[in-house]
């Protein structure tokens, strides 16, 4: 493409990109591979040596009910927070999108949580639902009922009640890419809709959805792939308690590997996790490419 | 229309109220001297004003200390990012070499790949090198984002490529180019990058914690995850603490907002 002397800028090249590669390699692909490595053996921090052991951890974890129910309350988390958060999102950027006096203050507002630190979130919902906190006394002045020991110690509301507590953070996060891509659609499609008569609820359905897709996919992939890695608010808000109720796949990856040092089994929990990841965002890509190779 | 615009204005700012319900309860209790939830909501004018809960919290050993790290960390990691992004997305935006397509691709799919699949290798590769519980294992491994690079990357691309070359006929070095013609071109796009990698350090727990063990290298975030199990250390103070880590990413956000709403939106649109 350019011309000059090819050579000294081959040589720049691999200067510029030499710290990225060299970290790269040191601090994520290394790892990621001592990872898959990890997980066929029994490596245990304080023993003093380890073996292979080939799938043998990965046949324990297919039978490890706290690992399946880790799994199961990790699936309950990603289908049971996703739809809403897309939805409200959806909703929100259209409002906001609204030719309203104040729109920009509603939208900073609506993105604050998102940029708030995770910890410092679930610290103030820690005592919004503990018993005797706030939510729970004006559940009780409109009189709806409360568990006992309040919504994170009891083994019914704990997970559901950090579900809608995430929801309620990233919702202004996806808004904000929501509008974006509102923002990117042509008027020109609008006016031509106005002028053959479609309704402003048609037109939504024919031009903004259609027009959205290639967002809606962006979105639904990222929210996958954090949410599948749910941590920091078991962490802080329930150590996966009460009976394992919160226990997520990351938590239980951190607990064997960090707090037991139980390594090699914990990688092994790590790679199932990876691939189921990396399964629903290919599954996600397909559906959504399908649908759009049809629609255009 | 009148009607429906004025439905708008008031579902939207019952909407406000929750998004932000939270973070005035926390900023309720932090300033407040008799803070039991109890009381608050049935006799809200018993509230007064006090800075007690931050001069308690000070008191707290290593809690200064964390706000401290965060900030060297976060400044320095910031920087890091400058630089190195800005030299990564000029050899993507400017240069062929062999294999760059393939590291390209790379640059994308490490944005995708889920951290919690390193953490284990990470925490015995940072004890080996005896990074363990340091400075360096806060700030050396993310000195250089792969977003940022992405970043830089598109918006090099657009910058039309004369200025260069005529510094390059006038004898200008490579490095002389990058730095003082490319990097001040780049202003708006490395203030972007600058508040998006300030905040999420900032904020960032997963990697901080499973990285450092004593009290004296914990990050903010860290402090404050572990200050719940603190004795002698009650909601007031949590929260008092919790004011001190979230006010400086909300006035940042408050005074750069055009540059964070862009930086997250420009991974997103041109992907």
């Amino acid at each position: 493409m350019q011309g000059g002397s090819i050579t000294s800028k081959q040589r720049h090249v691999w200067i510029y990109l030499s710290p990225w590669l060299i970290t790269l390699f040191i601090f994520w692909a290394y790892p990621f591979a001592h990872s898959l490595y990890l997980s066929f053996t029994d490596y245990e921090l304080l023993a003093k040596s380890s073996s292979f052991v080939g799938i043998a951890n990965y046949t324990r974890l297919l039978q490890d009910s706290d690992f399946l129910r880790a799994l199961l309350n990790t699936a309950v988390f990603v289908l049971g927070t996703i739809p809403f958060t897309t939805v409200i999102a959806l909703v929100l950027a259209l409002l906001v999108n609204q030719k309203l006096p104040g729109a920009k203050i509603f939208r900073s507002g609506y993105f604050i949580p998102s940029i708030t630190s995770l910890v410092v979130i679930a610290l103030i919902f820690t005592n919004l639902y503990s018993k005797g906190g706030y939510l729970t006394l004006l559940c009780d002045m409109v009189g709806i009922p409360t568990p006992e020991r309040g919504f994170l110690f009891s083994e019914g509301t704990a997970l559901a009640s950090i579900m809608v507590m995430d929801i309620w953070i990233a919702s202004g996060y996806y808004m904000l890419l929501f509008l974006a891509a509102l923002k990117s659609i042509p008027c020109e499609h609008y006016e031509a809709a106005a002028i053959d008569g479609a309704s402003g609820w048609r037109s939504f359905w024919s031009i903004t959805l259609p027009q959205l897709r290639p967002m809606m996919l962006y979105v639904v992939l990222i929210n996958t792939i954090k949410s599948f890695q749910v941590f920091v608010e078991i962490y802080v808000m329930t150590k996966g308690g009460p009976l394992n109720s919160t226990l997520t796949a990351v938590y239980f990856v951190y607990d064997r590997g960090l707090h037991r040092f139980d390594m090699g089994y914990a990688s092994a929990a790590a790679y199932i996790l990876f691939i189921l990841i990396m399964i629903f965002a290919l599954l996600q890509m397909r559906v959504f490419g399908i649908e759009r190779g049809t629609a255009e | 229309m009148k009607l429906r615009n004025a439905a708008l204005l008031l579902l939207m700012t019952f909407i406000l109220v929750g998004m932000l319900m939270p973070l005035w309860w926390m900023l309720l209790g932090a300033f407040s001297s008799t803070f039991s939830s109890g009381s608050l909501i049935k006799n809200i004018t018993d509230y007064s004003i006090t800075l007690d809960n931050f001069a308690s919290i000070m008191k707290v050993k290593n809690f200064g200390r964390s706000v401290l790290n965060s900030a060297i960390v976060g400044g320095l990691v910031t920087a890091g990012n400058l630089v190195f992004c800005l030299m990564c997305g000029y050899a993507f935006a400017r240069f062929r070499f062999p294999g760059r397509k393939l590291l390209f691709v790379t640059v994308v799919a490490v944005i995708m790949i889920p951290v919690h699949i390193i953490i284990i290798p990470l925490f015995l590769l940072v004890k080996n090198i005896g990074w363990y519980d340091s400075y360096a294992a806060l700030i050396v491994p993310f000195l250089v984002n792969p977003l940022g690079i992405l970043l830089l990357t598109q918006y090099i691309r657009e910058i039309p490529t004369d200025i260069e070359e005529a510094a390059r006929i006038d004898g200008a070095g490579e490095f002389r180019i990058l730095f003082s013609i490319v990097a001040p071109m780049c202003k708006p796009v490395l203030a972007v990058l600058a508040v998006q990698v300030f905040m999420t350090n900032w904020n960032s727990f997963l990697l901080p914690f499973i990285l450092t063990t004593s009290d004296s290298m914990r990050t903010l975030p860290v402090m404050l995850a572990l200050l719940q199990g603190y004795q002698q250390i009650d909601w007031p103070q949590i929260f008092a603490a919790s004011t001190v880590s979230a006010i400086p990413v909300i006035a940042v956000f408050l005074l750069f907002q055009k540059h964070i709403v862009s930086g997250v939106t420009a991974g997103a649109i041109k992907t």
